[in-house]
């Protein structure tokens, strides 16, 4: 039986009885009626519950649903428990003082729980009031080392989906039916990640890396290739192909290069069935189907933090998306397509597609982002050269490969570096490329884009910084010039 | 006419356009920015904080005045500017999540105390830029509600990538504060539990005789009001025993519930010493079957009040050891019926509520946080990554990289293994899980978790079995700082003792054995002069034959002492090999588990690289036979024991001015004795310049990563300042031994550090850098150091000093930083040209070193490559001589790696380093002794 108490005013002395008055009662004061969905899952989930719940203006916080898994669990959490982590996320909230429409991340690690929550606090609309509300993803604490990896990925991506959620509030539309398009989605990538992320530690044995020789299971260019569009593109690839083992190779082999937290980002193809693909890993390996085609989703692509190098196993191809800064602002294009379209919604029925594209003409993506290679290096070039004059079996090619990653990262830290000294912390535009080119021996176009990468991973917007202003230039000649 | 007030109406198109904006287009709150702020400046995400940087806040949810912050780290106003911290401190404790019920659950008859685990939020304000990782913890007191006292520390940083990409460090830098906390904070409540005890005893055994005597005085079976309020109070004071016993009981049970927290962390030293002193506390309060003895002891004397304390102070005396003596006895206090729970009563700070001891431990492990989260993220996330890899590269991390552990210790860029109380590390666990990081890979935390050396006195000595719980004064166990420094000095010491022998020992043993022999100590260096002697001596004998340098007659004139060197040498030099296979049997485990039969080939290799190269040349400008060895492997008198074990040329002296002073006698003796020829004398002067800090090299420390980022600056001056810095650098790269020579000690030791950087394998103190000299030099000098800053004096010592110069001048390049000249052989190659162009951008020393490091970093991996490759070394088949194999490896320099001759030559010197550290690695210093060789190339002289 649920209780409901209100206490009009109180001082810090009576924060104990609030406590107690909670603990003694087992559970917080539950509203009478709190929507559930039971999410079937594929696998093993470790996502506990997630909610969303709403500072009300009389009861305080209130839960408003609760999605959980189906299945298998390892710890449970009743209703009552999940209600009252939910309602503790918005605990502190009243005092909030954010800028409207901020989207503020709470995590928390509750060990007398033994769970951690992860909480999106944001501002919306309920009947016609404006609330805090919290969307929360509860997991147990033994997840944590395999939850933190995976932060960013999962709050950028509630983080767009409480966009599109906070217009629909606006409409005085229902937001669940909107946050469901993520939630459903994110239980399903913690499912797959949990039984098919690559591991921290790579033997190279596993890789192509230890093969006696370049040619036994890539042609060479094509390695070369991939793995220097693949540094290219911030270490962000999809690798896809008919015959699982060899995606896998090609899989753990791109990952090699990548740091042990990026790795646990990461995703191995599964032999028996195919994955789709999943916005903000780093490798992933996806197998096509029996036609030999995989259909490759352009929004979520696009949605990816990085731009993406698409390599094909079977036909030995590799494309890359544009760099980091047009990456970027097609990004924004799109999401603000899409928000528009939402917003022109006439109906809670029609919630648009997810494909936008034909639904706002003022927008026309070019649908070709996947374009060849251009810009050849010298760095992947020569280790590849190397690497494989190395004896393999034994850990001189690991030893090597350590050399190049430590050569990269530092080579990164000193163009950061550089420009930083060069511009006083990004207070004067960015005007000596080519000295920084011919300083660092970044000459060549290649070289350039990886060390750029590398760089752009350590200070986000570092492209857009030092390349932007001349695309967006350019951009904007090519619109005058169309609209002539 | 039209004014121009009605044409502003009609150019205003912005403002008029805003009255009717499109009611379709997406408001800006539920939109994206297309251009947002940090495109145009990705440094200003951080930069709209009102603090400076990050900073440690503690903060109190005070019962009396709600959320207050107690504390910042670092104290100083200015990290925190104009960040409002009472705000923020009632935004962090609102968050607050400790369950802690306390008070009379049902069915209890007594309060119980709730052990609640930490807990772990990481918040933000957005709009003030500001955000932070709180560590949320209870600790108890007794007047306090519930007795309960509710902090958190926070990690407070504008940045909030940085604390989510931390948080697991940071996690486990906090839960140790906090246990630190705790662990102190039980202690200091049993303590206050039991004066509380002992107050209440008194206060009952008071009551009881005032209660007898009203009995007493009262007709029987009548009871006056006042005796009733007494025997009602009595019992009230009786009860309050009970409760308190309880909590008694409660706290010292505190470490058999067990542990919600995976990540929490527990120093079981500190568990164990709690417990055992609980135990105490608690057996000798449980003995109190009738808990009022003081009453039976204060009706025994007239004087109740003062035989309770004196009784009182003996039983402590008695049951407790000797140390209570030292402690003032308490005085029990009467305590009234009413006890204060109101809001004049004064709450116990921070301080009182944890010992001492832990307070102060606790602090010190947050300064430590605090520093090792220095700085912006990118420079922490690349260092953790550089460490990691760089501990994948054992190999070749003697060649230009700094030492990983001394790194640590500089850096802070690990986790201390030490409970914060500085419990030593074998008693250090993660309770169930150890979090793995997120950023750096596991095995940076493992390896710092590295237990001490057994024989460490400060491992030993770093705990003490006192009581914690203040029965017993607690002594301060030693700070980290202060027991490094205190094992620091004996270490020191002693091996300066042995050292001074040992080196005469090696310097014996030189005369006998080749340079990677160590055999038993020569009984002959017994019999080493004095010093002074011997100094006396060797300067006498440093006026001997004068030679002309190597450029201006080559060849031709070899000295005779050189050449019976290297034919004595040559006939040891199956010896010398024999010994290194053992030397590569023995040491190969510890090392990566690379193929050793790729060196083992390369010894011909090794020895005999340059000979093809060198040869023709040889045989062009000198009249040297061709069989002669043209590369001395060994000085006779520098062998490796030598090199490890000499304090006095090495340096890391016990003292900076002992590092400078060489025991003339030893080196000198054994070098007259071994070769008069050389004719120079050893003795070096210790300096007493006045700019001695200038440089890091040459007083004995390790060599950190911060002098060498420092040394930064003065190299990108030098390549700036010195058209020819690029010959300098190759001469240095290459292995020919760089002498800088100058009059001011301070200019010449700046260069010295600055050149220092490019000194492959310069040892982990800087053995093969001497920065400062103030006397000729020897041959055994040249093989030892590889870089010499040489004191310009126009005495007659200087003299003798400008004959050693010009007398090894075919060895040496001379860098003379008064004339700003360059002595050395021409340098056409273009591998370094990226590190020495004098036309650089780079503005900054520290981004010179970056660029610097990446780059040496390369010429590591390349070296690397040469040395491994197998086919490179070994023949293919049978019937391959070892002149295949060498224009197979010469090919391999040229055509694979495009490298000119002098540019070989650099990747030569460095895979011979790489091979003989390979071969040899428990040398201890990590500076491998280098063959010593040279060639016959003429010299340039450059000027600027």
């Amino acid at each position: 039986m649920s209780r409901i108490i209100i206490i009009h005013s109180y001082s810090w002395e009576d924060k104990d009885i609030f406590q107690a008055i909670l603990m003694s009662s087992g559970c917080p004061p539950q509203s009478p009626a709190v929507a559930k969905s039971e999410v079937t899952v594929e696998g093993e989930c470790p996502l506990l519950a997630a909610t969303f719940a709403y500072w009300d203006n009389i009861l305080g916080p209130r839960v408003r649903h609760i999605w959980t898994p189906k299945g298998d669990q390892s710890m449970f959490l009743s209703d009552g428990e999940v209600t009252f982590l939910a309602n503790h996320t918005l605990n502190g909230e009243i005092l909030r003082s954010a800028e409207c429409g901020a989207v503020d991340v709470k995590f928390f690690v509750l060990a007398e729980k033994g769970v951690i929550i992860v909480s999106l606090i944001f501002d919306g609309e309920l009947k016609g009031d404006k609330n805090t509300c919290a969307l929360s993803v509860i997991l147990p604490q033994t997840e944590l080392a395999f939850y933190l990896p995976l932060h960013t990925i999962c709050v950028e991506r509630l983080k767009h989906v409480i966009r599109k959620g906070r217009i629909w509030m606006q409409k005085g539309y229902n937001i669940i039916s909107v946050l469901s398009l993520e939630i459903v989605p994110i239980m399903e990538l913690l499912a797959l990640m949990k039984s098919h992320s690559v591991p921290e530690d790579i033997d190279i044995k596993d890789t192509v890396l230890n093969d006696d020789d370049i040619g036994d299971s890539c042609h060479e260019d094509f390695l070369h290739k991939a793995i220097s569009s693949h540094l290219q593109t911030c270490g962000c690839s999809i690798v896809v192909g008919s015959n699982p083992e060899k995606v896998n190779k090609i899989v753990r082999t791109l990952c090699l290069f990548l740091t042990p937290a990026e790795r646990k980002c990461s995703r191995l193809c599964k032999a028996d069935s195919s994955f789709k693909y999943d916005t903000g890993l780093f490798v992933q390996g996806l197998l096509k189907d029996s036609t030999g085609s995989f259909v490759l989703p352009f929004r979520q692509v696009l949605y990816s933090p990085y731009p993406t190098t698409h390599i094909d196993v079977d036909i030995n191809t590799v494309k890359q998306m544009p760099p980091c800064h047009e990456h970027t602002y097609n990004q924004r294009r799109y999401m603000h397509s899409e928000l528009s379209a939402l917003w022109k919604t006439d109906s809670e029925e029609d919630i648009p597609p997810e494909t936008v594209i034909h639904t706002d003409e003022t927008f026309t993506p070019d649908l070709n982002i996947f374009q060849d290679v251009m810009h050849k290096d010298t760095l992947v070039k020569s280790f590849i050269d190397e690497v494989f004059m190395l004896k393999p079996g034994l850990s001189l090619r690991s030893t090597y490969l350590a050399q190049f990653l430590l050569l990269l990262h530092r080579k990164a830290l000193t163009l950061l570096k550089y420009i930083e000294d060069e511009t006083q912390k990004g207070k004067k535009p960015f005007r000596s490329l080519r000295n920084l080119k011919t300083d660092l021996d970044l000459t060549v176009e290649g070289d350039l884009n990886i060390v750029m990468a590398f760089a752009e991973k350590l200070r986000a917007g570092l492209h857009s910084f030092v390349f932007g202003k001349p695309f967006y230039t350019s951009l904007q000649e090519r619109d005058v010039l169309m609209s002539f | 006419m039209i004014g121009s007030p009605d044409v502003v109406a009609f150019t205003k198109e912005d403002e008029y356009g805003e009255t009717s904006p499109d009611p379709w287009a997406l408001p800006k709150e539920f939109s994206v920015p297309l251009h947002p702020p940090c495109d145009s400046n990705p440094w200003s995400k951080t930069s709209y904080a009102k603090f400076t940087k990050d900073f440690i806040l503690i903060s109190e949810f005070s019962e009396q005045v709600g959320p207050q912050p107690l504390l910042t780290i670092p104290d100083d106003p200015k990290v925190c500017g104009t960040f409002d911290l009472n705000y923020f401190s009632l935004r962090i404790m609102s968050v607050d999540y400790q369950a802690s019920f306390v008070g009379h659950p049902p069915g209890t008859g007594y309060p119980r105390l709730s052990f609640v685990e930490d807990s772990r939020v990481v918040l933000g304000d957005s709009k003030e830029g500001a955000f932070a990782y709180v560590h949320h913890l209870t600790l108890y007191d007794l007047e306090a509600r519930g007795f309960v006292r509710p902090f958190c520390m926070a990690y407070v940083s504008a940045d909030e990538r940085k604390i989510m990409l931390q948080f697991q460090e940071l996690s486990l830098r906090f839960s140790q504060a906090s246990e630190c906390l705790k662990s102190g904070n039980r202690r200091a409540f049993a303590k206050e539990l039991q004066r509380k005890l002992r107050d209440l005893e008194y206060t009952h055994s008071v009551l009881q005789r005032e209660e007898g005597l009203q009995r007493e005085a009262a007709p029987q079976s009548m009871y006056s009001a006042h005796a009733v309020e007494k025997a009602n109070e009595l019992a009230n004071v009786e009860k309050s025993i009970y409760e308190h016993r309880d909590l008694l009981r409660q706290i010292s049970s505190y470490h058999q519930r067990p542990r919600r927290d995976p990540n929490a962390v527990t120093c079981h030293k500190c568990i164990t010493e709690c417990v055992s002193e609980c135990e105490k506390l608690l057996e000798k309060y449980a003995k109190l079957a009738k808990p009022f003895t003081y009453s039976d002891k204060g009706e025994k004397g007239e004087d109740g009040q003062g035989q309770i304390d004196h009784e009182g102070g003996e039983e402590v005396d008695a049951e407790d050891d000797e140390g209570v003596k030292r402690r003032p006895s308490y005085t029990p206090q009467l305590i009234k019926a009413k006890s204060a729970k109101c809001f004049d009563k004064r709450l116990k700070t921070l301080q009182e509520l944890c010992d001492d001891t832990f307070y102060n431990a606790t602090v010190e492990l947050l300064k430590d946080t605090e520093r090792c989260f220095r700085g912006d993220l990118s420079y922490l996330h690349t260092r953790r990554l550089d460490r990691a890899l760089r501990k994948k590269l054992r190999v070749t991390n003697f060649l230009f990289e700094e030492d990983l552990r001394d790194d640590d210790e500089d850096e802070g860029g690990t986790l201390r293994p030490f409970c914060a109380v500085n419990h030593a590390v074998d008693n250090f666990t993660l309770t169930l899980n150890p979090p793995p990081i997120v950023l750096g890979p596991e095995p940076l935390e493992l390896d710092a978790l590295e237990p001490p050396d057994p024989l460490d006195p400060a491992s030993e000595t770093s705990h003490t079995h006192e009581s914690e719980l203040g029965l017993v004064e607690s002594h301060l166990e030693s700070s980290p700082s202060d027991q490094t420094l205190e094992t620091q000095e004996s270490s020191e010491e002693t091996k300066g003792s042995f050292s001074s022998d040992k080196s005469g020992l090696g310097q014996a043993e030189g005369q006998q054995n080749l340079a990677m022999t160590s055999e038993g100590p020569d009984p002959d260096s017994d019999l080493t002069p004095d010093p002074d002697q011997n100094t006396d001596l060797e300067r006498e004998s440093s006026s001997e034959d004068i030679e002309t340098t190597a450029g201006e007659d080559e060849g031709d004139q070899t000295p005779v002492s050189l050449l019976e060197v290297m034919s004595e040498l040559e006939g040891r030099e199956d010896e010398c090999e024999v010994v290194t296979n053992g030397a590569c049997e023995v040491e190969s485990d510890l090392l990566v588990p690379l193929d050793t039969a790729c060196c083992m080939a390369q010894e011909g290799f090794l020895y005999e690289a340059s000979a093809p190269e060198t040869v023709p040349r040889f045989g062009q400008n000198s009249n040297v036979q061709h069989d002669q060895t043209l590369v001395v492997n060994q000085e006779p008198q520098a062998l490796l024991p030598l090199q490890d074990d000499y304090t006095v040329g090495s340096s890391c002296p016990e003292s900076p001015a002992a590092g400078l002073e060489l025991p003339v006698g030893l080196l000198g003796d054994a070098v007259s004795r071994t070769s008069v020829e050389d004719g120079s004398d050893c003795t070096m002067s210790a300096s007493t310049g006045s700019d001695r800090a200038a440089s890091p090299l040459g007083y004995g420390g390790v060599v950190t990563l911060r002098q060498r980022k420092r040394a930064g600056q003065g190299a990108l001056r030098f390549v700036r300042q010195y058209p020819f810095a690029m010959q300098a650098l190759w001469c240095l790269l290459s292995g020919r031994t760089l002498v800088v020579l100058g009059a001011d000690e301070g200019r010449v030791r700046r260069l010295v550090a600055a050149l220092a950087l490019f000194v492959p394998g310069p040892g982990k103190c800087g053995e093969r850098v001497q920065a400062w000299l103030s006397c000729p030099f020897t041959l055994t000098d040249l093989q030892r150091w590889k870089l010499i800053g040489l004191q310009r004096v126009a005495s007659p010592v200087g003299s003798s000093m400008l004959y050693s110069l010009s007398r090894y001048s075919r060895y040496i390049s001379i860098l003379d930083a008064d004339q700003k000249t360059l002595r050395c052989p021409p340098y056409h190659g273009q591998l370094l040209a990226n590190i020495a162009d004098h036309r650089t951008y780079i503005r900054r020393g520290s981004t010179y070193f970056l660029h610097l490091q990446s780059t040496l970093c390369h010429l590591a991996a390349k070296a690397f490559l040469f040395t491994f490759t197998h086919h490179l070394h070994l023949p293919v088949s049978f019937t391959e001589g070892p002149e295949v194999v060498e224009g197979r490896r010469r090919c391999f320099l040229q055509e694979q790696l495009g490298l000119g001759e002098e540019d070989s030559r650099i990747l030569l010197y460095l895979s011979q380093l790489i091979t003989q550290q390979y071969l040899q690695p428990a040398t201890g210093s990590g500076a491998a002794a280098p063959c010593f060789s040279f060639n016959y190339t003429t010299s340039v002289f450059y000027k600027i």
